[in-house]
């Protein structure tokens, strides 16, 4: 009775394991592991892992208390979920991992998982009696490293620690990745990072000041598990490449997202050597991306609301068909030259606005073209389905001109595009704007142009109403009529964008032509030429689309290009005056997968759940280098400023995309293409 | 004789527990508990039983609090202290506590009152049962404590 006692009182108990003294409130005291992993931890580990028990049921706690301090964890145990929370932010980084029942009166075990997962990125293990598949799929979908049925057995517990040091050792593996990123950049993107992480989420407002030094305490995390990658490289690994991860994505489109179970993904994707365990951890990343990134979408899409103030939120999402990208690939608008096309996204549906369920592929083609002129030339064409959209946008951008040629050491340009709406009409899109960011516009094939004027043509029949709001990254200078776009007209916006980089040549078309019965098609097109003078290192160009409750925004993200690449913005040939802006971005970040782009074949990853928004990626790289960009924001925004044409517009979507491009470069996002 | 006695005492506390596993009213997680017992918390089993105890009849409580007060009972919450009743049953190995839970909270989720009812009593029962073995168990421990307690000094 006296245990009971004591642990009724307190909430928190906090009990070292034997041989570690114990401290409640310091965490020096509780950063045995820390200490550990960076001095003696080889001989010892994982004795001193620091591990924060909730449940409500004293019992379990009780007992599970006296389990860990037998492996010589160091455990904190407390009854409620709200002040594991406070606990958890007062003390970052004086944890490892977190058990957490899930029935907790206070709080949900999901939701105290969820804010634990976006606000520190710790590994979260679910506990509860119900171990009916419905229940553990709902831990695996909030992104539950393992979720254990009770009654806990010790051994289970004995091995808790293999969390961490996966959790840590995918993290490295990140940070072998972005090799180029600086430190300075990192801490950078971490503390930004922090910032808006969670803020789309419901309900966790309050905690974004909290979170303020995460990205500290986050990278004494990470320096203080470095040390165990030995004990963690013993697992054998699957590398996800891009080919597998459009298999898994496939496999997951068949069985549909809700239904989707390892098993049977592994069965669909009958992957030789691949296990249950290998699906089952790609798909709860898959499962914790989509959930931010339709945090992100609904966040942007607050944004953009507020901007447009016309837009109407429920737009009827509903209407949107499927985009059939295979069926634009088929159309030939895609040129031989098509290295990747990718992936459809789609988005998370977890705000419940969204009313409807949407597809938003997003068809990203890269080809490369041979170098004559230039060393590398890129295409890139996008196409972005864009909802309600009866017509095909397309923007041609020819070449106007503008030779600022500056030398960005990365080009980045995340365009991420804003909502479309469905709404009124407005404008015709299809005058648009041609932007070019360089001559390359010659080298264009033919096929594309007409394909492109094509799609004009179509667009201008159409006349779609629809506002484009070019958020991103300034690298984007969206030419377009003033008119078409959108500030204040249409409810909607389309985003847009181009990035161009050195020696590539991006065009962001949308071939809308197949869903002819489709209220919606996409057409927004964009050229972005670019030139470099350099190789081309890997510039990857993953769309997403997220449509947002209100709206759907289309978000374009990428292209990381590397090299000097000079940058022009170019206006719309429409308006009077040409307006060339020049930005100088440097980024250090090297776009590694350039290559993968280029082998992905051209299938249609779309993803369509319910209102969810896969954003597909190719790259892990890739998001590492929007992180860069995020850093960069401020001069994007600036860069905005100083085109006359839609500068409001640009103003104000640029810091949603801002956010945006952090958001994907938190870890775990990219972790789920890297696996 | 001291001897003779303890070893009575622990002959006695085997076979109630033997008779407690063959009815099926524990099971080995039972016996993770008490191996979980040791020299830096020698009560831990009983410890944690008390726990047990306060915490179940809490839920019990409530749950009849639920069935029998409302006109329409809350089944959801009904559901959520099954959940955590099944959860430290089957932590402390209370096997035949658990299966009522179990039971009960199908009929809950089928909103069947007239179950959930039946499930309630049964569930009452199998808690004292479990209650009064438990305490009948911890006091032969007790006894077999003082006994070795007496002996060590003359060992030693």
């Amino acid at each position: 009775m006296a245990a009971m006692q004591r642990v009724s009182h307190s909430n928190v108990t906090t009990s070292g394991a034997s041989g570690f003294a114990s401290s409640t409130s310091s965490c020096k005291g509780g950063g045995a592991s820390a200490s550990t992993a960076e001095v003696g931890v080889h001989d010892q580990f994982p004795a001193g892992l620091r591990v924060l028990v909730v449940d409500d049921d004293f019992t379990c706690l009780k007992i599970l208390e006296q389990m860990l301090n037998r492996c010589r964890y160091y455990v904190t145990t407390c009854s409620e979920a709200t002040v594991a929370l406070n606990l958890l932010r007062e003390k970052k980084g004086c944890f490892d991992v977190v058990l957490s029942d899930v029935h907790m009166p206070d709080m949900d075990g999901f939701k105290l998982l969820e804010l634990v997962g976006l606000e520190m990125d710790l590994p979260v293990i679910m506990m509860s009696a119900d171990g009916r598949t419905s229940a553990v799929m709902r831990g695996i979908r909030h992104g539950a490293c393992d979720y254990l049925i009770k009654p806990i057995r010790e051994e289970e517990l004995k091995n808790i620690w293999q969390h961490v040091v996966r959790k840590k050792w995918n993290e490295n593996k990140e940070h072998e990745h972005s090799g180029s990123l600086e430190e300075n950049d990192r801490h950078k993107r971490g503390n930004d990072d922090t910032e808006y992480v969670s803020s789309g989420n419901d309900g966790s407002e309050g905690m974004l000041k909290a979170q303020k030094k995460r990205g500290n305490a986050k990278d004494e995390d990470e320096l203080g598990l470095e040390s165990d990658d030995p004990s963690a490289s013993k697992k054998p690994r699957v590398v996800w490449s891009v080919e597998l991860h459009q298999q898994f994505v496939s496999a997951v489109n068949q069985l549909g997202l809700d239904k989707a179970v390892p098993k049977r993904i592994l069965e669909l994707m009958n992957v030789p050597g691949l296990t249950r365990e290998n699906v089952a951890s790609h798909l709860q990343k898959f499962r914790l991306y989509l959930k931010r990134l339709s945090g992100v979408a609904q966040q942007q899409s607050g944004v953009s609301n507020t901007i447009c103030g016309s837009v109407d939120p429920n737009v009827k999402l509903g209407s949107l068909g499927r985009f059939d990208i295979p069926a634009l690939a088929a159309s030939g608008q895609i040129a031989p030259q098509t290295l990747a096309a990718l992936h459809a996204e789609l988005l998370g549906r977890p705000a419940g606005n969204l009313v409807a369920a949407m597809e938003q592929p997003a068809l990203l083609q890269a080809s490369l073209q041979g170098p004559k002129r230039i060393p590398v030339e890129h295409g890139v064409a996008f196409g972005q389905p864009l909802v309600n959209c009866q017509s095909n946008v397309s923007k041609h951008f020819q070449q106007s001109i503008i030779p600022p040629v500056e030398d960005v050491s990365s080009g980045l340009g995340a365009w991420p595009s804003n909502n479309l709406g469905p709404v009124a009409p407005n404008n015709n899109l299809g005058g648009m704007s041609a932007q070019n960011s360089n001559m390359l516009m010659d080298i264009l094939q033919q096929q594309q142009r007409q394909q492109q004027q094509e799609s004009q043509q179509q667009s201008l029949l159409s006349e779609p109403s629809r506002s484009i709001n070019v958020q991103p990254s300034c690298l984007v200078a969206p030419s377009q009529p003033s008119a078409n776009f959108q500030a204040g007209n249409s409810p909607a916006s389309v985003g847009q964008n181009c990035s161009f980089n050195r020696s590539s040549v991006i065009d962001y078309s949308l071939l809308s032509p197949q869903s002819n019965n489709s209220p919606l098609n996409i057409g927004q097109f964009s050229n972005g030429v670019m030139k470099s003078t350099g190789v081309l290192n890997g510039y990857s160009a993953p769309g997403s689309i997220s449509p947002s409750v209100s709206s759907c925004p289309v978000n374009v993200t990428n292209m990381g290009l590397q090299g000097q690449a000079t940058i022009t913005f170019s206006a719309a040939r429409q308006l009077p005056g040409i307006v060339p802006s020049m930005h100088d971005i440097q980024a250090s970040y090297v776009a590694k997968r350039g290559e993968v782009l280029d082998q992905g074949p051209l299938r249609n990853l779309g993803f369509v759940g319910k209102g969810t928004c896969i954003p597909s990626r190719f790259a892990v790289d890739d998001f590492e280098s929007q992180m860069n960009n995020l850093s960069h924001g401020k001069l994007y925004a600036e860069n905005n400023r100083v085109k006359q044409e839609p500068s409001v517009d640009f103003m104000d979507n640029a810091r949603p995309g801002i956010s945006i491009l952090q958001q994907f470069s938190s870890n775990d996002v990219t972790s789920v293409f890297t696996e | 004789m001291l001897g003779l006695g303890m070893d009575r005492l622990r002959a006695d506390m085997n076979r109630l527990l033997a008779l407690l596993f063959h009815q099926g009213v524990l099971d080995e997680q039972f016996l993770q508990l008490q191996q979980l017992q040791d020299e830096s918390s020698p009560n831990f089993v009983s410890e944690v039983v008390n726990i047990y105890f306060h915490e179940s009849e809490k839920l019990l409580k409530n749950l009849r609090a639920l069935l029998v007060e409302r006109e329409f009972s809350d089944y959801k919450k009904m559901g959520i202290h099954l959940n955590q009743f099944m959860g430290s049953s089957s932590s402390i190995g209370a096997k035949r506590v658990r299966n009522v839970c179990v039971a009960f909270r199908a009929a809950s989720e089928q909103n069947n009152r007239a179950g959930c009812l039946r499930a309630l009593e049964l569930l009452e029962h199998e808690y004292c049962y479990l209650k009064n073995k438990l305490h009948e168990l911890f006091q032969i421990e007790q006894q077999r404590v003082l006994a070795a307690g007496v002996r060590y000094p003359m060992h030693n």
